[in-house]
């Protein structure tokens, strides 16, 4: 036992230090310094000065904040519900006996591959462009005059088409999650109900959801995460400064934090920064406990 | 009764038109939209922003290639990021398995706190670590270290991948451990001869998953690696988009979209099938 | 096998390549001298390719090693932190307002280094034998002491298509709003869209405009207090409301996303007329390489505000660290980059403007020449409209709303006052 005990220690502390420096550390770090005014994100500990939750105060008396807030609950919310029911859709459809399945979940994942700042790239300069671009060339095509002029990136639209955006690349990665649930129902379930006549509608909602809560728990948990994190998108539609169609509160943090894009006389505040990374956090673990208590399931554990 | 299973399947094929139209669509609007950056990268900046890009009336650019490779500094980046990507995705399983083997086969107080810590990390987002660490690293005068981002990508990626290891080490039986204790083999050279190999499949897939991961890694490397001799392939990238934007060379700029993206393309059409079992594997237990 | 073969020898390959550790030191091992120099400018712009190539024969020269480190734009994001956390930087630029406001605290003052005088300086001071006008902005700028040499002079003014006011029988340039009424209404006339403008400029637009009717004091005393409730912001409303519904702004500039303007609209021959930098010729020259530039000042608006006397016109500006180990050797990089053969060479191919003494203007800017020499009121960056993130968001949505008619002029001073 005394040597399992060397080994267990040896074994397992490169990775714990790991964890400690790179995760716990500065979590703990992160919410001290949220509650005090901090300018540059290097000060030392000793110029910091504690005021309370000021910074939470400021965040949420900025309107680009708030702003921010109500962008990422719409993609929590607006694009949570369109990229579950699309890949719940593919993953129902390509377990079904669709042929070359194998196929078309590897293109239907492929756009996770990719780097998303091509996959943006290529959204914005093609497929966007009103006056060349893929939707506008497919609605003129089929002579659909006025939806051939939209403009995809313009103050009313910008926000939705850049979700839409996001969530196309997004779509793969939760299908496959909802494809691995799906291939561990029995199969002689399915057959059975197959057998006895039930329809493709009666067995999804009742052999095929009900296994597939633990499932959904994953993906809404995962979408969270996706979410809090959002940033890359916000930059790319939004280059040089930022718009509130496209602004998220990890783009207000890199603003804020390292200093302005666009102004010439930038004040930058990392305790608010700090600020922002604590809400998200937060949003996190709310989401996590909702999940845990909203849809109970043990046979999948997570 | 397998004749009527076949006669369901013919039904059950027809019922799925709706899903192919779907599907396919979908599968081809992929292929139209990286097909587009393809074709782009062969083509002047004029051509780029006008109706008549796909005609290629001016020939195929195929020096856009060379001069992205060489002008914006793409074999540097690319470098940087295969030399990170390698380099750290051995150092995650060097890591982790040991990790994930104790944690697996030993009981001891805190064992599964230290499971549940470890699969944690997944949901503390960027944001949460970003500024400590970058203090952190700036008062060190690390920032733009190639090793303190190796560094980086591998903490960040031990304790999902750990966690992803136990699951596998958890099914190996323990009579491998019995039989190699009756030859004489230490506890710490069983893991290494025998238990490490046997996890192969597990580790060949997580790796995959880890290669792609840090491959793309954007935020961390954006904020660490601000000079471009240090700068990986998506940092690099963003920032020829950006300079694209103030020289216009636009066939330029997607022949270096093209290029760093080729790698990721091509390890994914080989294995796909791993990646799509790390990523399911690793979601369902994570 | 012999895939396993080829991935160790690009493995070898990457690890050789690349020297393992960044950064350096302002001196090395045989007392050879370096300055790091963090750059604006990518590598692969002209600006940049110029730089890179004049460090290198300064090398040459004076043994002196130049470290550039091309940020790009992004430097506005990287510098900071970078100079709080100690990193060795000895020269950095950007644009006057920020190297001297923002980042004024990092700065060495130069009013020695330019009283003296230099090889390329043809024995004169390095201040004498400068643009005077140019010196005079940064040292105002720098609150009285010189503390930035500045370099690539541009001014904020209507860039526009000569060909296109040819082709509508347009003689001469607005300078009242009537003459500017009617140049749109010929331009359309003709088939032209008159004007267009990005989401990066909107907010410099909306600024001009506020000087032009409310005066650039009002105008900057509305940036800094985010309050838009004065009778100019409306009248703006009325007119751009106007002025888009008889098509004399593109539509598409309310979706346009930077630089989807300035190529699709400006460089594809299509738009006439951008309220932008003398820096635009150079950065659409890739496709548009034969386009017959023009420039004029935003014509006058109405009584209460400043006429075409007051524009917003600057440099780019080198600064020193004050922590710089080796300031006389950078600023040494500074004189040589900014006179004699590399000015001329940097100046020539960025279309910009050399920093001698009575250097002519590029014959796509040089009417902005005229313009800058008859302001009389120098306005910030978009007349303050970007100070505040905030301002620059609301301006942005707003106004484009107002362009495709979503918001009317009363709704549109209703949304500013939010």
């Amino acid at each position: 036992m005394k040597k399992n005990r060397t080994m267990i220690i040896i074994f397992l502390t490169p990775a714990m230090i790991c964890y400690l420096l790179v995760f716990l550390y500065p979590s703990i770090r992160t919410t001290i310094m949220s509650f005090f005014a901090v300018e540059s994100v290097s000060d030392p500990i000793s110029t910091w000065s504690f005021n309370g939750l000021e910074n939470y105060r400021t965040l949420f008396n900025t309107a680009i904040f708030r702003q921010s807030m109500r962008n990422i609950a719409s993609i929590w919310l607006v694009g949570g519900i369109g990229v579950m029911v699309t890949a719940l859709f593919f993953a129902v459809s390509l377990t079904n006996g669709m042929k070359f399945s194998k196929f078309f979940r590897s293109v239907i994942y492929l756009p996770n591959v990719v780097s998303a700042i091509a996959m943006g790239t290529m959204w914005i300069n093609y497929v966007y462009n009103s006056s060349y671009g893929l939707l506008h060339d497919i609605f003129a095509t089929l002579g659909m005059t006025t939806l051939s002029e939209t403009l995809w990136t313009g103050p009313d639209k910008l926000f939705w088409s850049m979700l839409v955006a996001y969530s196309f690349g997004m779509v793969g990665y939760h299908m496959l999650i909802f494809m691995a649930s799906i291939e561990q129902i029995p199969k002689d379930y399915m057959e059975a109900a197959q057998i006895e006549g039930a329809n493709v509608f009666q067995r999804f909602f009742h052999i095929t959801l009900p296994f597939l809560r633990g499932c959904f728990r994953t993906n809404i948990v995962m979408w969270t995460v996706f979410t809090v994190a959002f940033f890359v998108w916000g930059q790319l539609f939004s280059p040089v400064n930022l718009s509130n169609a496209t602004v998220a509160p990890m783009n207000y943090m890199y603003e804020i934090v390292f200093g302005s894009s666009a102004s010439t006389t930038t004040v930058r505040d990392s305790g608010a920064g700090a600020a922002v990374g604590v809400i998200m956090m937060i949003i996190v673990i709310i989401a996590f406990s909702a999940t845990n208590l909203i849809v109970k399931n043990d046979d999948v554990e997570l | 009764m397998a004749k009527k299973l076949r006669s369901l399947d013919h039904h059950t094929q027809v019922r799925l038109i709706p899903s192919y139209v779907l599907v396919v669509t979908w599968a081809i609007f992929t292929f139209v939209l990286i097909g587009w950056v393809f074709f782009a990268s062969f083509s002047t900046s004029q051509e780029i922003f006008s109706d008549s890009m796909f005609k290629f009336e001016s020939g195929f650019h195929f020096e856009n290639y060379i001069r992205a490779w060489n002008t914006q500094k793409v074999s540097v980046y690319f470098m940087n990021s295969l030399m990170y990507t390698v380099v750290s995705c051995t150092s995650i399983i060097l890591i982790a398995s040991p990790a994930a083997y104790v944690l697996s086969r030993f009981k001891f107080r805190g064992n599964l706190s230290i499971q549940s810590l470890l699969a944690s990390a997944l949901g503390i987002p960027a944001i949460m670590i970003v500024m400590p660490l970058f203090s952190l690293v700036s008062r060190l005068r690390l920032t733009n270290n190639r090793w303190l981002l190796i560094f980086l990508y591998i903490a960040m990626n031990v304790p999902f991948t750990t966690f992803f290891l136990l699951a596998f080490f958890k099914s190996l039986s323990t009579t491998y451990e019995e039989a190699a204790y009756i030859d004489g083999c230490s506890p710490m050279g069983t893991f290494w001869r025998i238990m490490f190999p046997l996890v192969q499949p597990g580790i060949i897939t997580v790796t995959v998953f880890n290669f792609i991961t840090i491959w793309n890694e954007y935020f961390m490397s954006m904020i660490f690696a601000n000079k471009p001799k240090v700068r990986p392939v998506s940092v690099g990238l963003f920032n020829m988009i950006q300079a694209m934007r103030y020289t216009g060379d636009w066939g330029g700029m997607f022949a270096s979209v093209v290029i760093v993206f080729l790698p990721t393309f091509l390890l994914y059409i080989f294995l796909s099938e791993r990646i799509i079992q790390g990523v399911t594997a690793g979601a369902i237990k994570g | 096998m012999k895939k396993k073969g080829m991935v160790v020898a690009l493995l070898v390959l990457a690890v050789i390549a690349t020297p393992l550790f960044a950064g350096g030191s302002a001196e090395d091992a045989a007392g050879k001298k370096t300055v790091t120099y963090w750059s604006m400018w990518n590598e692969a712009e002209p600006q940049g390719l110029v730089m890179a190539e004049a460090a290198e024969a300064f090398e040459e020269e004076t043994g002196i090693e130049v470290e550039i480190v091309f940020n790009g734009r992004e430097i506005r994001k990287t510098l900071q932190p970078a100079l709080d956390a100690g990193e060795t930087i000895d020269i950095f630029d950007e644009d006057i307002s920020r190297v001297n406001s923002t980042w004024g605290e990092y700065l060495l003052p130069l009013e020695e280094y330019v009283s003296k005088s230099y090889p390329t300086t043809g024995g004169e001071s390095y201040s004498d034998a400068v643009s005077t006008a140019l010196i005079d902005l940064a040292r105002q700028a720098g609150g009285g002491t010189l503390k930035t040499a500045p370099y690539q002079p541009f001014a904020f003014v209507v860039m526009y298509n000569k060909d296109h006011f040819n082709k509508a029988g347009i003689t001469e340039t607005p300078k009242t709003w009537t003459e500017f009424e009617n140049v749109c209404a010929k331009l359309v006339q003709a088939g032209i869209t008159p004007i267009t403008v990005d989401d990066a400029y909107m907010a410099a637009f909306f600024g001009y405009n506020m000087a032009r009717l409310a005066g650039y004091e009002r105008t900057l005393e509305m940036a800094n207090n985010n309050e838009f409730n004065d009778p100019a912001v409306l009248e703006f409303g009325k007119i751009w409301s106007d002025f888009a519904k008889k098509g004399y702004i593109s539509k598409k500039a309310a979706s346009n996303i930077y630089p989807a303007g300035q190529i699709e609209e400006i460089a594809a021959g299509k738009v006439a007329m951008y309220l932008n930098g003398t820096w635009l010729p150079n950065e659409i020259k890739g496709n548009a390489p034969n386009f017959n530039w023009g420039a004029f000042a935003w014509p006058e608006m109405g009584p209460n505000g400043n006429g075409t006397e007051a524009n917003n016109y600057g440099a780019q500006c080198f600064g020193i660290n004050a922590n710089s180990q080796v300031p006389d050797e950078a600023f040494q990089f500074i004189v040589y980059l900014t006179t004699g053969e590399w000015d001329s060479k940097l100046a020539k191919e960025s279309l910009g403007v050399p920093m001698g003494k009575n250097s002519t203007w590029p014959k796509q800017t040089a009417e902005a020449k005229t313009i800058i020499d008859n302001t009389t009121t120098w306005m910030t960056w978009a007349a303050g409209m970007e100070n505040l993130a905030d301002v620059n968001a609301k301006i942005k949505e707003n106004f484009s709303k107002l362009i495709l008619g979503s918001l009317n002029a009363e709704q549109f001073y209703a949304a500013m006052n939010k």
